[in-house]
């Protein structure tokens, strides 16, 4: 009764044509739908011996695209363009969050923070603050130091939507990171908004 | 028996006081010889006993993790016979077997789920360790866990041999592939859940800046009553509240839009540079 020697057959079948598996057992559905994935990201592979290489050198080529991608959107961010430019990151987006995913999930997390804080500024010139609110959330969940301009785009755009004690709040937390952080001399726009918020609940 | 009958004649035969010493002999053997049979056979019993019940018991404990289904697609993968599973149309090829490429996809994707385990178990040490401490979990739910520890040690090793067997040195990076498979998972649900606010986030900020909107213009309406040489100034003012809330307060998104996009603009120059 050894479990390590024991396993339960699974009823299985394969398309000859595309070799994708199929089950009869509706529970296993999800899983055999990611195999598939996982198995199509498999054939893509250009490697030898038809293993995903391991996660530190990733292939260039997609992270110059990104590249390419978000410096058309900040030339358009910079025209006045915002529309354009929130497509342009959400190109770019897409783009970084469909690397094949044994890619390491580091590089990931550091585009996609990027990515969101630029269309978080977008959304913020357009005056779309709960939108604007969101990405500069997201870009902070993916780096939480370093990244005073997240922190700081939240903070702004919950104080634009009168939510003052979440602002407060949101930038002291942020303060907290970052002045752990490797960019503690530039937290000065941080307490600058701090002390405005500070300001605005002792008035209410 | 042959000596005891030979014995027995022999007394018969010399008198009534032989043979008694060797009757009394042969008792002596026996009588420890049967003690000890006796008490070392007891014993064992009890402890195989003892043993068997105990490993029904831990059997019958339920195991820490639900059935491993990745492992059980790879090992049914493994003994499928192909000819019969690939529901071959009249015509169609049949596989002659079922290909690398699968067996590995389910192989990687048996990694993660156990990088997954792997999370759960290391993570939920520290904090069983001192409820057993402290009591306040019983020795079953300790056994359930180093059982489970025991059978995810036995199931990396099998992942890196399996691994090995498909390409030299995939064993020792199928878990570091597994575990960025597992990070990026945990990085899109994220931003999925994040991003699900975003609906009721804009609702209520419509709701909140009709309100305001509509509460500017009620306090409009108060203060332009009294006075008609007021009228002027506040009809100039309802003006500039019709266009947007947001030029309530125009001093500061600009300000900030100013401050923003000059920041903006340094961070994308440093990018620029990396």
């Amino acid at each position: 009764m050894d479990a390590a020697e024991t396993f339960n057959q699974i009823p299985l079948s394969i398309d000859p044509a595309t070799k994708a598996i199929s089950t009869s057992d509706p529970s296993l559905q999800d899983e055999i739908d990611e195999l598939n994935r996982v198995h199509r990201a498999f054939v893509g592979l250009e490697t030898p011996n038809g293993i995903p290489p391991p996660p530190a050198p990733v292939n260039p080529k997609r992270s110059v695209q990104i590249t390419k991608l978000r410096e058309s959107g900040n030339g358009s961010y910079k025209k006045g363009a915002y529309p354009e430019a929130i497509k342009m990151y959400e190109l770019a987006m897409r783009m970084a969050s469909d690397r094949p995913p044994w890619e390491a999930s580091g590089l990931v997390r550091e585009e996609l923070s990027a990515l969101y804080n630029n269309r978080a500024q977008s959304f913020m010139a357009q005056q779309m603050w709960p939108e604007g609110a969101l990405d500069a959330e997201v870009a902070v969940e993916m780096k939480r130091v370093a990244n005073i301009k997240g922190w700081w785009r939240r903070g702004q755009c919950l104080k634009e939507m009168g939510r003052l004690e979440e602002a407060a709040d949101w930038v002291r937390q942020g303060l907290d990171f970052e002045r752990a952080g490797p960019e503690k001399q530039q937290v000065g726009e941080l307490e600058a908004l701090q002390r405005e918020l500070n300001k605005a609940l002792d008035k209410s | 028996m042959d000596n005891n009958g030979t014995n027995s004649t022999n007394g018969t035969a010399e008198g009534a006081f032989t043979p008694p010493p060797p009757k009394s002999f042969w008792t002596n053997l026996t009588l420890p010889t049967l003690y000890l049979i006796i008490l070392i056979g007891s014993l064992y019993t009890f402890s195989s006993l003892y043993r068997r019940r105990q490993l029904a018991k831990a059997a019958k404990l339920e195991p820490w993790f639900p059935a491993h289904k990745q492992r059980d697609i790879y090992l049914s993968l493994l003994h499928i016979d192909p000819a019969e599973a690939s529901d071959s149309g009249a015509g169609e090829k049949q596989l002659k077997n079922v290909p690398d490429s699968i067996l590995k996809a389910a192989l990687l994707r048996r990694a993660v789920e156990d990088i997954q385990r792997i999370v759960q178990l290391r993570s939920s040490k520290p904090a069983l360790q001192t409820l057993l401490q402290r009591g306040s979990v019983g020795d079953d739910l300790w056994q359930r866990f180093q059982r489970a520890e025991q059978e995810m040690e036995a199931e990396v090793k099998d992942v890196v041999n399996e691994a090995n067997a498909f390409a030299q040195g995939w064993g020792q990076v199928i878990f570091q592939s597994a575990n960025e498979i597992n990070q990026n998972r945990i990085i899109k649900e994220r931003i999925a859940e994040l991003q699900s606010q975003l609906e009721p986030e804009k609702s209520r900020w419509e709701q909140k800046r009709a309100g305001i909107q509509s509460d500017f213009m009620k306090e409009l309406e108060e203060d332009s009553k009294p006075g008609e040489a007021e009228k002027k100034p506040a009809k100039e003012k309802k003006g500039s509240s019709d266009d947007d809330a947001v030029l309530v307060d125009a001093g500061g998104p600009t300000q900030a839009q100013g401050q923003g996009g000059g920041g903006g603009g340094g961070a994308k120059k440093r990018k620029g540079k990396k």
